[in-house]
């Protein structure tokens, strides 16, 4: 009943150290640039894009068809191509600076960085507390790139032994580098145990079959397993696991395999099944909270600009925005034509990512990107991508030109 | 029989709208840590009903935002905060909820310490982490704050909820009655000390304005290293300062870790005196649970360990 009279106080409370900080800054340009970048189904390209004026693009070749992650703070982007054994590091040109009181953002052409690596199987990469760490499937070790040495260009990739190749993950938390471990022979996969940085083990192996997926978000990291999803941090030095096993009432043959975590409230959100996701809260009850899709997941993503939010595409073609404190669907609006899950796991379908207001959607049938207005839902416009645009990522954001 | 009940029937039948009338008029007041939440409540009294984010013994530097907390900055009327940086998770949190209630600033007004440093270290576990602040947010722990806090809490409330203002007045009056006889009680105390004997050691300078109020000098590890160990150069340093001071103690704090000073107290053959509260009050049943246990422990504590012997 109180709050109809608060919000133009709210609004004025939350602009005024904004406006305060922009104070000094008059005749400096305040920018926002997001720069779009697509890999082909079928050829080993990159094509790269400004997405307000996409007639500035760009496009690299590789080895193979690519998974594109944005990292070092968006410095670069790196296209890992498991099926060819390469990962190619791409200078995005968005540049942003953290000044405390603004941001400086920098705009610059992008550019291949130097040789590629190369490895058995490169797949899992984790971006965290400064390190890039890529998981070569079939070598046996993870591969460790100093951040902020990648944002300047070079590339340097220390080697992580492990005991046996594994499709794991190599991450570290706080002072401690964590790591998946396999059995002999098949490479199951047991669980979560810490490691030092020459690949040692240290303590235990904290249990968690299968495990796959993982994801940051707080003081926590999150991994699916088959009997529930398992959570580590870190107290007086060393690292605390927790297994939360999925609540009795979920449907009981579906897990967690891919987690998204915030970086705004500590809270993740994965896939559980095909068709639904589910909410993780790691410290609180209920720990999980299950959300049912009218249809089996394509792709989803988490927005850093409204950190409740999520938005999922399902294979009839709907882009569904998710409240992430109530789990639920709490808008739907068709997008593309229906994808069916059917096929092989990597047919061509869409893939969503998120760039400020908007959700780039691409759709490879169509040879487009769409872009999708976060507020309602809307086609705000297109973008074609000549051949079959699929994998994709964004750079940029807003700050100061001086 | 009917007719005596009716007549008791229909008062508890009132009674009891009124209830739940005045419940369902309770402001939905968020506290973003434990200190504010204790001023919160003396100043609303029943009239609210108050989430505090950050708790007893929990350090709001190092928080982390759950759900819970951007579900209850969604339904809050009123949220309030310390300001200057101090909860670095707020903006965050704020951008989650979607909330619309205001945001209150209580060092608004208030007297505040440039932080010549730019900011000052946390041990959180075995990390150091530097928290940068260009202005000191520790603004409580000088009591004559205490009272702007106080006073901004009953105007926020005033301003979401009129009909109750005159009760959120009275209570903030009444409270700052009792944070005035703190004042003048720890006062009294500094002054009984010898002069030379105004020097203690703490983990994490969150007492400038204490020190700033009261005289007493608080000498610190801030700005000797951002490692979890100190080199012993930086710690030579800092026991010379000790030595040059004549500090008479050494504190641990509720919310930081103890061992660089464990190594500070061996070197100087000075005793680690007892645990002071800066930025977190205690549990319950602990020495610190409202704000004036928290002020009067501290104060007795560090007057305690400085008298003469």
């Amino acid at each position: 009943m109180f709050r109809k009279f608060a919000t133009s106080t709210a609004i004025a409370m939350i602009l005024a150290p904004v406006a305060f900080a922009h104070e000094g800054h008059d005749h400096d340009d305040d920018l926002t640039h997001y720069r779009v970048f697509v890999g082909d189904h079928d050829k080993p390209l990159v094509t790269a894009f400004d997405l307000t004026e996409p007639e500035h693009r760009w496009s690299f070749d590789l080895a193979g068809q690519a998974k594109l992650f944005a990292v070092a703070g968006g410095a670069v982007v790196a296209a890992v191509q498991s099926d060819d054994d390469h990962v190619h590091f791409i200078s995005s040109g968005i540049e942003l600076h953290d000044h405390g009181d603004h941001t400086d953002l920098e705009v610059s052409d992008p550019a291949m960085l130097g040789a590629p690596l190369t490895g058995p199987r490169p797949f899992h990469l984790v971006d965290h507390g400064g390190k890039v760490v890529i998981n070569y499937d079939k070598g046996g070790y993870a591969g460790i790139i100093e951040a902020s040495a990648l944002a300047g260009g070079t590339i340097g990739e220390a080697n992580f032994p492990q005991s046996y190749p594994h499709h794991g993950f190599v991450a570290p938390l706080g002072p401690v580098w964590l790591g998946t471990v396999a059995a002999d022979g098949e490479g199951a996969r047991l669980g979560l145990q810490q490691f030092q940085a020459d690949g040692s083990a240290v303590g235990d192996l904290a249990p968690c079959t299968g495990i796959h997926g993982e994801a940051f978000s707080g003081a926590f990291l999150a991994a699916g397993c088959e009997e529930g999803v398992l959570t580590a941090t870190i107290a007086g030095g060393a690292p605390v696991f927790e297994m939360l096993p999925y609540p009795e009432d979920f449907p009981q043959d579906v897990t967690t395999g891919t987690l998204l975590g915030s970086t705004a409230i500590q809270v993740f959100l994965g896939n559980h099944g095909a068709d639904g996701l589910v909410v993780i809260d790691p410290v609180d009850q209920p720990h999980f909270r299950r959300i049912e899709l009218p249809f089996r997941r394509i792709d989803f993503a988490l927005d850093p600009v409204r950190p409740a939010h999520g938005y999922v595409l399902t294979e009839d073609g709907t882009l569904h925005r998710i409240d992430l404190l109530n789990a639920e669907i709490a808008a739907s609006e068709s997008v593309t034509e229906p994808y069916s899950m059917d096929g092989h796991w990597n047919d061509p379908r869409p893939r969503i990512a998120m760039a400020g207001d908007e959700i780039v959607v691409s759709d490879p049938r169509a040879g487009l990107v769409r872009r999708i207005s976060t507020e309602d839902l809307s086609e705000i416009g297109t973008i074609e991508v000549e051949g079959q645009p699929y994998n994709l990522t964004v750079v940029g954001g807003s700050g100061l030109s001086h | 029989m009917k007719n005596r009940l009716l007549p008791g029937i229909i008062c508890y039948v009132i009674t009891s709208l009124f209830s739940v009338a005045a419940q369902a008029e309770r402001l939905n007041v968020v506290a973003s840590f434990s200190i504010i939440g204790d001023f919160a409540q003396q100043v609303g009294g029943e009239h609210i009903d108050l989430k505090v984010l950050v708790g007893p013994g929990s350090d709001a530097h190092v928080y982390e935002p759950r759900p819970a907390d951007a579900m209850a900055l969604a339904g809050a009327d009123v949220v309030l905060t310390n300001g200057l940086s101090f909860e670095g998770f707020l903006s965050r949190l704020i951008a989650a909820s979607g909330t619309d209630a205001p945001i209150i600033a209580l060092t608004e007004g208030a007297h505040v310490l440039d932080d010549p440093a730019g900011g000052h270290y946390h041990m959180n576990g075995d990390e150091a982490v530097f928290h940068a602040a260009a202005q000191d947010p520790h603004a409580w722990q000088s009591v004559a704050n205490a009272q702007v806090y106080v006073e901004n809490i009953a105007e926020a409330f005033c301003a979401a909820d009129a009909g109750g203002c005159e009760e959120y007045r009275a209570n903030a009056a009444r409270y700052n009655d009792e944070l005035a006889a703190l004042d003048q009680h720890i006062r009294d105390a500094v002054a009984d000390l010898p002069p030379e004997r105004r020097s203690v050691v703490v983990a994490h300078n969150a007492f400038r304005y204490f020190e700033d109020a009261y005289g007493i000098t608080f000498l610190s590890p801030q700005g000797v290293s951002t490692e979890a160990e100190a080199s012993a150069a930086d710690v030579a340093g800092l026991i010379r300062e000790i030595r040059q001071h004549d500090a008479g103690a050494i504190f641990a704090e509720s919310i930081s870790d103890t061992r660089l000073l464990d190594r500070i107290a061996a070197e100087t053959d000075l005793e680690i005196a007892g645990t002071l509260y800066s930025d977190a009050l205690s549990a319950e049943d602990g020495p610190a649970p409202g704000y004036l246990a928290m002020m009067r422990h501290n104060a007795d504590s560090i007057l305690s360990a400085l008298a003469p012997r």
